[in-house]
């Protein structure tokens, strides 16, 4: 093939891949939106948010994966028996190298910057009296107390823009604690208590998950929470049954 | 033999190996050991009122499992894994509870929750909450996830004092039972689980192995219609 006929063929790898980047930032920036679960803490923004960058992220290399393979298939796809000897192979080519090196160095250091600082924030303290909650997962159910109230619930109620800090643990096996609509996904561990925080800034009602495998119920191990105003937290609070 | 006809038979492969996976498991599932069902007896005069008796026993040896037990004749266990209740009723319900116990793993479920008035009657005293270091069993019914109906009833079963050995079952000998009443109000149909929370399994971390892994044992299922 004359280097004519190699650029006017490349042409139209760049269209697709052009084409194709286009339409993976295009639903990079729509899906996550609309896929994920409501988000009710800025955790959940945050992983909201990451999902969108990363997936903008990888538009581009994605599109250029699949623009080689439907070019590679166009151009050198062969019909019947007679398949031509292999083509002479390119061993050197410092631009392409270099290119190729920079741009993956570029993406896999940003990745990994973006993904530490917000791991980081995402379990951050405002230190600003947060709401305690012990949680404590059982096979099969979640219970709830709130330390200096006497009140144990197998549902969680919560203040709106108030922090919350869960200290996490199990009374048996390994379950997995997660609020899907606030980011909290931490494992509940026996014999240990994992600490996480949140602030809930979105009034409404969401489901508690249990995402390890634990046994013979755990499909069935979930349970109800509610964000609520802080009277009506202070009113449920006050009308729950007080344990010795 | 050329590429198309290849892609083809490995395509037709999977799909064929796909369909024979969906079946085998539409089969086991609709194989699923459930019991006869247990139906809730209509309550003379009182209408949407039900009464429901079920009990719990140290061994399989009652006879629910098969002849002498069934498989794991010493395994603990429900009378019944199959329930089928009345939609928007009230369940007036009984259990006899004839084994041992000891303490709860979480305290939480030494309350009375979702009971008509939170409380129930055990050998004839009213009360909302036990002793959480002398449980046998916990009934313990919810809803299924994703099921949208929503039922969350939790009554702790005390362990059985009595040595009397004065029940005979089906050949097997008890001791009294304590006698365990509450009532709880049915919503929309649905299919709704119910499982122990005392860890009476054995085996596993955590005891909840054999008879609490197992389902027909200490767990089953209530069927709103």
């Amino acid at each position: 093939m004359s280097d004519t006929d190699n650029k006017k063929s490349l042409k139209s790898f760049y269209w697709m891949w052009g084409i194709g980047t286009v339409i993976a930032v295009l639903l990079s920036l729509w899906a996550p939106g609309h896929f994920m679960p409501r988000s009710m803490s800025g955790n959940m923004r945050l992983t909201i948010l990451t999902m969108v960058v990363f997936s903008v992220a990888a538009a581009p290399v994605v599109a250029g994966v699949y623009a080689i393979a439907i070019y590679a298939i166009r151009t050198w796809g062969v019909h019947g028996d007679d398949i031509p000897p292999p083509a002479e192979q390119v061993r050197d080519n410092p631009k392409s190298v270099g290119t190729w090196l920079l741009v993956s160095t570029v993406l896999t250091v940003f990745l990994l910057v973006w993904g530490l600082t917000a791991l980081a924030a995402d379990n951050a303290s405002t230190g600003k009296n947060p709401l305690v909650v012990d949680v404590t997962g059982q096979q099969w159910l979640w219970s709830f107390s709130y330390p200096g109230t006497h009140v144990q619930s197998n549902e969680l109620y919560l203040p709106v823009n108030r922090e919350v800090e869960f200290r996490v643990t199990s009374d048996d096996v390994t379950h997995g604690f997660w609020i899907v609509n606030m980011g909290v996904q931490v494992d509940a561990n026996p014999g240990t208590i994992t600490t996480i925080h949140t602030t809930p800034n979105r009034l409404g009602d969401f489901t508690i998950r249990c995402e390890q495998f634990c046994g013979l119920n755990h499909a069935f191990m979930d349970a109800n929470g509610h964000v609520v105003t802080s009277q009506q937290f202070n009113s449920w609070l006050a009308a729950q049954p007080q344990r010795a | 033999m050329n590429r198309s006809k290849s892609l083809g038979i490995a395509l037709a492969s999977v799909l064929v190996i796909g369909a024979a996976l969906g079946l085998a498991g539409f089969a086991l599932a609709s194989a699923s050991p459930h019991q006869t069902p247990l139906v809730c007896a209509a309550v003379q005069g009182q209408s949407k009122t039900c009464s429901l008796t079920m009990a719990t026993y140290p061994d399989s040896g009652e006879g629910v499992h098969g002849k002498d037990g069934g498989p794991h004749p010493d395994w603990v266990t429900y009378s019944n894994d199959n329930v089928i209740l009345p939609a928007n009723s009230t369940i007036d319900m009984t259990i006899d509870q004839y084994d041992s116990g000891g303490s709860l793993n979480d305290a939480f479920f030494d309350q009375i929750m979702g009971t008509t008035g939170g409380t129930a009657t055990i050998d004839g005293k009213t009360v909302t909450h036990v002793d959480p270091n002398n449980v046998g069993h916990t009934f313990t019914l919810r809803n299924i996830p994703g099921s949208g109906t929503y039922l969350f009833v939790s009554v702790p079963l005390p362990a059985d004092p009595n040595t009397d050995n004065s029940v005979v079952l089906n050949g097997t000998h008890y001791n009294k039972p304590v006698v365990v009443q509450f009532s709880f109000k049915t919503g929309t149909k649905g299919v709704y689980e119910f499982n122990c929370e005392f860890p009476c399994g054995g085996s596993r971390q955590g005891q909840f192995g054999e008879a609490m892994s197992t389902f027909g044992y200490m767990s089953g299922t209530f069927t709103v219609n």
